[in-house]
């Protein structure tokens, strides 16, 4: 039987509340550009919206790490196939001005290479770098052993290294 | 490329100041997700109060309630504007009584009567026992014209107001709060602060009349103050015409708006001065076989704690702070949720409420229900009315301040010359210093 409306509304609500400065951070940090943001974050509060009825728990969490990178995901493919290259408007890294360009390049093909990282890589590595989180925390959330844990960061790392190298 | 680089260039995504733009993104991008996303929803809770005959009566009567506070209060001290002397003369008079015209055009709050209203009174008014107002009322109610007849006690000693309706047979008596009730005495035991803040105010002579044969000259300010109404009125224009050689008020003439859309003109003329009265005269005659729809009804908290809980209840239900807090527009935004896109989480849960228990419940229980839901709006109400009246300089930044803005300034009054209260955006309070208010305040506009 489907949940109530209300208590529907009434847990999106709170969701809303308690994650929207996760959401912020991380979607902020993954795309850096405020359209590609905008949009990720769309995603993923329909995304949440759709999903309510499950993260009524103690599981919420992780199903919103996941749905936060999935929308990340969904921003990026939709921006790649637009224009072929993203905006480096607020990078400001690299003190040169030929370094900084090449940094913020740089920068942002990172970005995007995260976004084409498989679901479990690219999560753990948010999680490992972005929101330099412990290994068992990792595992926890990702409900898998420490092992396989660092496994998928390292993963996640070479496959960026590799996919930068080639481009 | 050095592939420490990459693990370096994570490191510092980490370290990324979230822009204060991106922040508000966020913001925007949830408050126009709600209204994209949830469905329209109608028949909300003011909707069944909307049919509530009774409701409208009564809604229509707090207001006059309420309007005719303030007059009151205005009238003791007003009545000065021929300066000194008639302030002197005014302050020896222990009983008075005086004819009030009022008429409003223009749309109501939701919840009064949905056409123009016309209403004549004569009003009794003692500094020992009292107020006492019987009032004719001409209203449009469910597009049908509507006659009322009510008479009003308000009697400090018992604080205790009472209302009578005789064509319901139905009469409402309301407790009155000690915070109200101090709040009353103070006002009404002080008329030459009221003349202080008149004589304070813009206003100019307009010269010399001639009022049912009484050589007059008027004077007239946009001071809102000079309304009474306790802040819930714009747009003013008071005049008021004072007998030259008894030098006494002969008439009082306002107009306001008490919301965007809502005009009112009102005449106070007249006047008795130095009435004798007696004490029987204010004694209401309740005959038995009158009901009364809301027993033991207190009149809502006016107090810090009760507005603090008022701003909360406003936030759960619309999602954000209330724009302003004077009782008429609150009401407003409170209504105006029926007609909203995002009703929040708290508005559907009063809805079901409504829509679950009420509907089976007597038209009066019924009322006592929706009044109970509805009373820490009503506190809120009444406690900013208390500090306009109280001339506390209460200053409220709902329009700009969040429930997330912990440091910042949603309210504040005065406590003294150097000392502030204020109720930040998380709703804590606490008293700040005169410089420490204009830091805060300042933080607000940038």
């Amino acid at each position: 039987m489907p949940m109530e409306y209300a208590r529907r509304v009434d847990i999106f609500r709170r969701l809303k509340t308690d994650y929207a400065g996760f959401l912020t951070s991380v979607l902020w940090r993954l795309t850096g550009d405020r359209e590609l943001f905008s949009e990720a974050l769309q995603y993923a509060m329909l995304e949440i919206w759709r999903h309510v009825e499950k993260l009524d728990g103690k599981k919420a969490g992780a199903y919103i790490y996941r749905i936060a990178l999935s929308a990340n995901s969904k921003a990026w493919r939709n921006r790649i196939g637009k224009n072929g290259h993203f905006s480096d408007s607020h990078l400001d890294i690299a003190a040169e001005p030929q370094q900084k360009t090449n940094d913020a390049e740089l920068i942002a093909e990172v970005r995007k290479s995260i976004a084409r990282l498989p679901a479990k890589q690219s999560a753990a590595l948010v999680m490992r770098y972005l929101q330099q989180q412990d290994y068992d925390t990792i595992a926890q959330k990702l409900g898998c052993s420490q092992v396989t844990a660092r496994s998928n960061v390292s993963k996640a790392v070479s496959a960026l290294k590799r996919v930068l190298r080639y481009e | 490329m050095n592939d420490k680089k990459i693990e370096g260039i994570l490191r510092n995504l980490a370290q990324e100041h979230i822009p204060q733009d991106v922040q508000k993104i966020t913001e925007e991008t949830l408050r126009n997700f709600n209204e994209t996303l949830l469905p329209k929803k109608q028949h909300i809770l003011w909707e069944k109060i909307m049919r509530s005959q009774f409701i409208k009566l009564a809604a229509a009567a707090v207001l006059i309630i309420a309007v005719v506070f303030g007059v009151w209060l205005f009238v003791e001290g007003s009545t000065s504007v021929a300066l000194a002397d008639v302030l002197q003369r005014v302050e020896q008079v222990q009983a008075f009584m005086y004819k009030i015209k009022m008429k409003t055009t223009g749309n109501m709050q939701p919840a009064m009567p949905s056409g123009p209203m016309e209403m004549t009174g004569t009003i009794l008014i003692s500094n020992e026992y009292g107020m006492k107002m019987e009032m004719d009322m001409n209203m449009v109610v469910n597009d049908a014209n509507q006659k009322m007849r009510q008479i009003m006690y308000m009697l400090p000693q018992e604080k205790k107001m009472y209302m009578i309706m005789p064509e319901q047979k139905q009469y409402i008596q309301m407790e009155f709060t000690e915070d109200l009730l101090a709040g009353m005495k103070k006002q009404s035991n002080d008329p030459r602060d009221m003349l202080k803040r008149i004589l304070n105010s813009k206003y100019t002579d307009i010269g010399e009349s001639v009022i049912n044969g009484v050589e007059v000259e008027g004077f007239e300010t946009t001071d809102p103050t000079c309304a009474g109404a306790g802040g819930m009125v714009e747009d003013v224009k008071v005049t008021l015409w004072v007998d030259r050689k008894a030098e006494l008020p002969v008439r009082v003439e306002m107009h306001y708006k008490m919301n965007e859309q809502m005009q009112m003109e009102m005449t106070l003329e007249d006047f008795v001065w130095n009435l004798q009265v007696n004490a029987d005269e204010f004694e209401p005659v309740i005959p038995q076989d009158y009901t009364n729809p809301l027993p033991n009804y207190k009149m809502p908290t006016a107090n810090e704690e009760g507005a603090i809980e008022g701003l909360r209840f406003c936030e759960q239900l619309l999602g954000r702070y209330p724009k302003k807090i004077d009782m008429m527009n609150l009401m407003n935004e409170i209504v105006a949720i029926k007609d909203s896109n995002n009703p929040t989480a708290a508005a559907l849960k009063l809805r079901e409420e409504v829509k679950g228990d009420m509907n089976n419940l007597p038209e009066e229980e019924k009322a006592k229900k929706i009044m109970d839901l509805m009373r820490p709006v009503q506190s809120l109400g009444m406690f900013y009315m208390t500090l306009v009246q109280g001339k506390k300089e209460p200053v409220y930044y709902g329009d700009k301040v969040t429930a997330a803005d912990s440091n910042t300034v949603l309210m504040r009054w005065k406590l003294s010359d150097n000392e502030y209260r204020v109720i930040y955006g998380d709703l804590m309070a606490e008293n700040v210093s005169t410089e420490q208010l204009a830091e805060l305040e300042a933080a607000i506009s940038k």
